[in-house]
């Protein structure tokens, strides 16, 4: 039990004392999750809207492919962006492996299916009578839109608190995109396996401290804002 | 006679493989009030929600002031407003509710005046509902707001899906009032569904009854629902609570439903031919349709409620008062298959 508590006190003197290494990897941890779920709450918010609010031939099946893809492992979407950007890949000209944008860019296919599909469903749990009430007012096509999605509003952030907590949990593809490379593409959770690997518990713990710390800002800010709109 | 508000022509709406709006031809006058009557499922939210262009009808046109219009058609979307049965509230204040359709418009100005002058028609001042959250409200405060925000825009037609069904008396008082002022005040045309007979009667320059999806008179029949029964001397009917026999010629399927219009009633009790039917019930209500001066009477057979006009004169001459044993004939050849 003692070592555990010795990491306890060795994360607090390397959170108080600034260490470079660990705010490197917590760095590159919030930037990288950052560009991620921006990407995807850009593309799924849409796309999850029309899935929940349209009716049109095909919706089941479709609908059913992105629920499977909200289980999609981390390492087989690592995998898949591993093959397609290194040198020999189809979008390997891009530079993109061994990068953060490169880690940024399978975050958010992992995260993508949770936000289509929870809008998704909170777009379907979604009164008619709302539809009724905007319509009733006089709202254009765009005004509906709009509208009703600022009415889904909870769910929709219900559905982007899941995946900002899968992106900034995941460890494989940060790892097989990242490469897990000091001062570079080092995340908080590679650097949590490598240092727990070296038996460094202290670096691991403080990680996941701030890990936990991040998470808890995040919602807490995202509850606040719920209460005030 | 102006141009009508509206004007539909071959009017088909359908869900699936059920038709729930079948209507050849109807016209309404700008500035009437016309109620809307039938049982549950008879079609008059679907009609009120073609009127109000929030669906498109599977077939037919409306023409609203003499041009076709859909939903979202510019020439009427500002024009019409509809308030649905159950009230339903955005999740935001009483006031952005309130205002939503006026900032919709871009009336950006006078928004906090026509806020609260449309909470104060509906009896809700503005200084102690304006900043509450939508679930701070009662459901009768509730649907009051949702009316002070089809009010607030001061609409041209104001369509009320069964306004006072889940209220209570003094929100239905409320509601009631302020859809009235709409058209002393601007002029609005009210279509109103509503199972509140007495108030259509009193209010509506024109009732119109449907029943499924069919506009099949004014209001003052009364319709009577199967099964039907073929009794041992070979003639139809059904057999009433109070064992009273409700006579009526073959039905065209053991299910189908009977309009009976033009229903007498006398404190006679005497047949006259073999083809009438004489019922004994009680007076259970009466209405005055202020338009015509006529008296409605609700007249109880057992369960089952009957409508019968009859001249003012002739509810006097007759003590037709609640409570009042009546007499109730008709003939056979007054009877209509739905």
């Amino acid at each position: 039990m003692d070592f555990i508590l010795e990491g306890f006190i060795q994360a607090l003197n390397l959170l108080v004392g600034g260490n470079p290494e660990t705010y490197s990897a917590i760095w590159a941890t919030v930037k990288v999750s950052s560009y991620s779920i921006a990407a995807s709450l850009i593309i799924g918010i849409p796309l999850g809207f029309c899935l929940g609010y349209f009716d049109f031939t095909g919706k089941k099946p479709l609908r059913t492919v992105v629920d499977t893809l909200m289980a999609l492992p981390t390492v087989f979407i690592g995998l898949l962006i591993y093959a397609l950007l290194t040198h020999r890949g189809p979008l390997g000209n891009l530079g993109l492996l061994f990068t953060l944008p490169g880690i940024a860019a399978g975050q958010t296919i992992l995260a993508l299916p949770i936000v289509i599909g929870l809008s998704a469903t909170a777009v379907e749990s979604m009164d008619q009578k709302l539809r009724i009430t905007i319509m009733s007012m006089g709202a254009n096509r765009r005004q509906l839109f709009i509208s009703s999605l600022w009415e889904t509003r909870h769910g929709i952030l219900a559905g982007a608190i899941a995946a900002y907590g899968r992106v900034m949990t995941e460890v494989g593809i940060s790892m097989m995109v990242g490469g897990n490379i000091k001062w570079h593409t080092r995340t908080i959770t590679t650097a949590i396996a490598l240092e727990t690997n070296k038996g460094q518990f202290g670096m691991g713990v403080a990680l996941g401290l701030v890990l936990l710390g991040i998470a808890f800002c995040v919602n807490l800010t995202l509850s606040l804002l719920r209460r005030r709109y | 006679m102006s141009q009508p508000i509206y004007d539909i022509k071959s009017l088909e709406h359908s869900y699936g493989d059920k038709t729930v709006v079948a209507i050849e031809q109807l016209s309404v006058q700008p500035g009437s009030i016309v109620g809307v009557i039938g049982p549950n499922g008879s079609g008059k939210s679907s009609l009120l929600r073609l009127l109000g262009l929030i669906e498109k009808p599977s077939r037919g046109t409306i023409f609203f002031n003499g041009r076709v219009v859909e939903p979202f058609s510019d020439e009427a979307r500002f024009l019409i407003t509809l308030l649905p049965q159950e009230p339903f509230l955005m999740k935001r204040s009483v006031f952005n509710n309130v205002s939503y359709g006026l900032k919709l418009r871009g009336n950006g100005q006078d928004v906090a005046a026509r806020v609260d002058q449309a909470l104060a028609l509906v009896g809700l001042p503005s200084k102690d509902f304006a900043r509450r959250p939508w679930y701070a409200l009662s459901g009768g405060e509730a649907q009051r707001v949702a009316l002070a925000a089809r009010l607030a825009l001061k609409p041209r037609v104001l369509l009320l899906d069964e306004p006072t069904a889940s209220v209570d008396a003094a929100s239905a008082q409320l509601i009631r009032e302020a859809s009235l002022r709409a058209r002393r005040q601007w002029g609005a045309t009210l279509i109103v569904a509503s199972h509140d007979w007495q108030w259509l009667y009193e209010i509506c320059d024109e009732i119109l009854h449907i029943f499924r999806g069919k506009i099949f008179g004014s209001g003052r029949e009364t319709i009577i629902f199967g099964p039907w029964q073929q009794f041992a001397t070979g003639k139809w009917g059904k057999v009433l609570s109070d064992g009273q026999q409700l006579l009526v010629p073959a039905p065209p399927g053991q299910n189908a439903a009977a309009v009976i219009d033009g229903l007498s009633a006398s404190d006679d009790g005497s047949t006259v031919s073999g083809d009438t039917v004489v019922l004994n019930g009680i007076v259970s209500r009466l209405s005055l349709e202020r338009k015509t001066g006529q008296l409605f009477a609700t007249i109880l057979v057992g369960d089952l409620p009957f409508t019968v006009g009859l001249p003012l004169k002739q509810g006097r001459a007759d003590n037709i008062f609640p409570g009042e044993k009546i007499f109730l004939r008709y003939r056979h050849d007054q009877i209509k298959w739905l």
